[in-house]
């Protein structure tokens, strides 16, 4: 998280599984990485691709 | 002889224009002879208040910078005194009376002060990532241009006190908002350059590298990969700068590298370009020529290939202000990625026919981006 002029940024990632689609956001974490599979699906035991990383900025 | 206040009041009574006229000439006569000094003085106070500002994000980011050194990297000896000569280091341009083959001397230039720079850091820490490596680097630029913001402006803002001269503080004044504007940015590009993560800049390295993805990528040229892959009978040729790593790459050498193996038929240039005041953030422009950059060298050398070849260029960009562009991407920004593909695939089929050949380069930062 970030701070400047008291707006807060907190950062997501938004991660997409190779295999069954379903997608989820969560905060970021130290190593990652834009089109890196971090963890497998729940679901369907697939790769989960990191598709974006953002910030969100709150006043 | 006694003042005497009724006789004074009497007068005034009789004579009052001529006291209102006295009340009004002293302001002009002060502001005739002591105008400028007074503009001086208020116009100062504002430049100072920014300067102080200015002083205050280099302490803070250069802190940080140290700060993040020490805790998250092992040098055998305390890396703060060399590092902090570096925030020093200056760079005396080419002499520019006969420009002729000045890109190639301020090329020169850039890249021996880059590789300077890398030898040393590397030098100084031990089993440093390329990828810690290229944000050190990002970091040290930003405390470096904060410095020189900082004393430039104090600078000017110092010699036109000496000399209690008012037009040399007005380019001052015009200007502060832009340098304010930019130094803001910098100071708040510091978190996302520590954590590696992408920025407003990273969106055409964003969406090239995703068309990468299971492709077999090799180096076009230093920190810069490219790849081969085929959409509705053309081929395309994907390059980009080597991500995580915080670099823009060398796009230039590596349009040098391609085009030695094949010609292409159309350059396609993605980039984050800066939205004018009342545009739009993340919105989507189309247009011709090279869109990058930079002190401009790549850009000449991009531009002088595709000349000397005759191969038209193409750009697509993603509006944004300096502030989004290098700090951590927004969501607007990450959600065009998939819009500017598409964009992207339109802009191949209006322009090119079956069999033809495209290079699409991906310009900017690919911090946190992969491929």
């Amino acid at each position: 998280m970030s701070k400047s002029n008291n707006k807060l940024t907190t950062c997501y990632t938004y991660l997409e599984c190779n295999s069954c689609k379903i997608s989820k956001k969560r905060k970021f974490v130290d190593g990652d990485v834009v089109f890196f599979c971090p963890e497998n699906c729940l679901d369907c035991e697939g790769k989960m691709l990191i598709t974006k990383i953002f910030g969100v900025t709150m006043d | 002889m006694d003042f005497n206040f009724d006789e004074f009041l009497t007068w005034v009574g009789e004579d009052f224009d001529t006291l209102m006229m006295l009340i009004w000439i002293l302001p002009v006569i002060i502001f005739v002879f002591y105008g400028q000094r007074i503009q001086l003085l208020i116009s100062s106070n504002e430049i100072k208040k920014d300067i102080e500002k200015l002083d205050e994000y280099t302490a803070s980011t250069k802190k940080d910078f140290l700060n993040y050194v020490t805790n998250n990297l092992t040098s055998k000896t305390d890396p703060s005194k060399r590092l902090d000569s570096f925030f020093d280091y200056f760079t005396i341009m080419p002499v520019d009376m006969d420009p002729n083959g000045i890109i190639s001397k301020i090329n020169h230039l850039i890249r021996s002060r880059e590789d300077f720079i890398r030898l040393q850091i590397n030098g100084m820490f031990s089993n440093l990532s390329s990828v810690e490596l290229s944000k050190i680097q990002n970091l040290l630029e930003i405390v470096t241009t904060l410095q020189l913001f900082y004393k430039h402006t104090r600078h000017l803002y110092l010699t036109a006190k000496k000399q209690k001269n008012f037009p040399l503080i007005l380019p001052l004044q015009m200007m502060i908002p832009f340098i304010m504007e930019e130094a803001v940015a910098l100071k708040d590009a510091m978190p996302a350059i520590k954590k590696g993560q992408p920025i407003g800049d990273s969106i055409g390295p964003m969406i090239v590298g995703q068309m990468m993805l299971k492709t077999t990528k090799e180096s076009a040229a230093f920190e810069t990969v490219w790849s081969k892959t085929t959409f509705e009978d053309r081929e395309l040729f994907l390059l980009k700068a080597e991500g995580p790593n915080a670099t823009v790459g060398r796009p230039g050498d590596g349009f040098e590298k391609i085009i030695s193996s094949k010609k292409p038929d159309l350059v396609i240039m993605i980039d984050a370009a800066l939205k004018l005041e009342g545009e739009d953030s993340a919105s989507i422009a189309k247009g011709f020529g090279a869109a990058i950059g930079g002190i401009g060298t790549e850009r000449f050398k991009i531009e002088d290939i595709a000349t000397k070849n005759n191969i038209p260029i193409l750009a697509l960009v993603v509006k944004q202000s300096i502030h989004e562009a290098i700090t951590l991407m927004t969501d607007d920004i990450a959600n065009k990625a998939n819009t500017v593909r598409d964009e992207l695939y339109q802009m191949i089929r209006e322009n090119t026919v079956s069999g033809q050949t495209i290079l699409v380069i991906g310009v900017g930062n690919t911090i946190g981006v992969s491929q």
